[in-house]
């Protein structure tokens, strides 16, 4: 049996997310048993806080540093674990355990670059009627590209290059994320049915 | 019209790359091409299922591409939100002795 080349990049791209859910999945639950060791006695809602916020410091944590969006988003994240804990927590422990927030942060923070925030304006002059449609077109352009930068986190600081490139990793990490949340949440559910 | 449009905003892209190289010291990233541009929003709109699954894939503009991907990436958090919540009812605590953590652990192995 022979494989076409499409068919051979089509089983690596399988295998890499794979192993990716894998990384996931286990970067996250640390995350949930650290944090759960920790605070035992928690409402639903901060659960689902702690959950979701853990799933985010997971899903950028494997990136290693190595896009920016995925250092912006464990910023963000750590930031809303440090308030939940400071709220949350009114015993005094001896030794402090160390969270998977501060863990990822320490792995991202050796490839943090200072983000700079460009503006530029250019005067455009008077249009011929004939260029308005090529014009109207690029300013939808621009004006859909905004908002694509404050979905993406760190997305305000992008050129407009870097920020196709982030957002393809990002949106396949979300996939990842996604799919192993809904994996967990039908497994239980089933377990639960029994 | 699309492929005009592809180029037009490659050529909008890479002016906006080129100024922002410009004005910082310290990216030492190469300027991308046009082509490469191209292939970026390409790729990106296969990615998005709107675009993936229509007919039109190859003659989509690169508004139409921004435009679907704010949208799927909106849905894709609105996703993680839903099932935050499901998962919060029902996993009171990830305990060792819990089935749900036996199940995780051979499957991080």
């Amino acid at each position: 049996m022979t494989f076409s080349p499409s068919h051979r990049v089509d089983l690596k791209r399988m295998a890499s997310k794979a192993s990716l859910k894998q990384k996931f999945l286990k970067k996250w639950m640390e995350g949930l048993r650290t944090y759960g060791s920790s605070n035992p006695f928690t409402t639903v809602s901060e659960r689902k806080r702690i959950i979701k916020l853990s799933a985010d410091i997971a899903m950028a944590s494997i990136q290693e540093g190595a896009t920016k969006w995925s250092r912006a988003l464990i910023e963000n994240a750590s930031q809303g674990m440090d308030t939940f804990k400071k709220s949350a927590m009114s015993d005094d422990r001896g030794a402090r355990l160390p969270s998977a927030a501060s863990v990822a942060k320490k792995i991202a923070s050796k490839k943090i670059s200072k983000s700079r925030r460009r503006r530029t304006r250019i005067c455009e002059p008077p249009r011929p009627k004939r260029l308005q449609a090529r014009s109207i077109a690029k300013r939808l352009v621009k004006k859909r590209t905004q908002v694509l930068k404050n979905l993406v986190p760190g997305g305000e600081s992008m050129d407009d290059a870097s920020l196709i490139k982030e957002t393809l990793d990002y949106i396949m990490s979300l996939q990842v994320q996604v799919d192993v949340m809904r994996s967990l949440a039908c497994m239980s559910e089933h377990l639960h049915r029994k | 019209m699309s492929a005009f449009c592809n180029t037009g905003v490659a050529r909008y892209i890479r002016m906006s790359g080129r100024r922002s190289s410009r004005q910082s010291s310290s990216s030492g990233s190469p300027s991308i091409s046009d082509e490469q541009i191209i292939e970026l929003v390409s790729k990106l709109s296969r990615m998005l299922p709107e675009i993936r699954n229509s007919r039109q894939s190859s003659k989509v503009s690169a508004s139409k591409v921004l435009q679907e991907t704010c949208n799927y990436i909106r849905n894709l958090h609105r996703e993680v939100d839903g099932l935050s919540d499901r998962l919060s009812q029902l996993l009171a605590t990830i305990d060792a002795e819990s089935p749900e953590a036996a199940i995780i652990r051979s499957l991080i192995e």
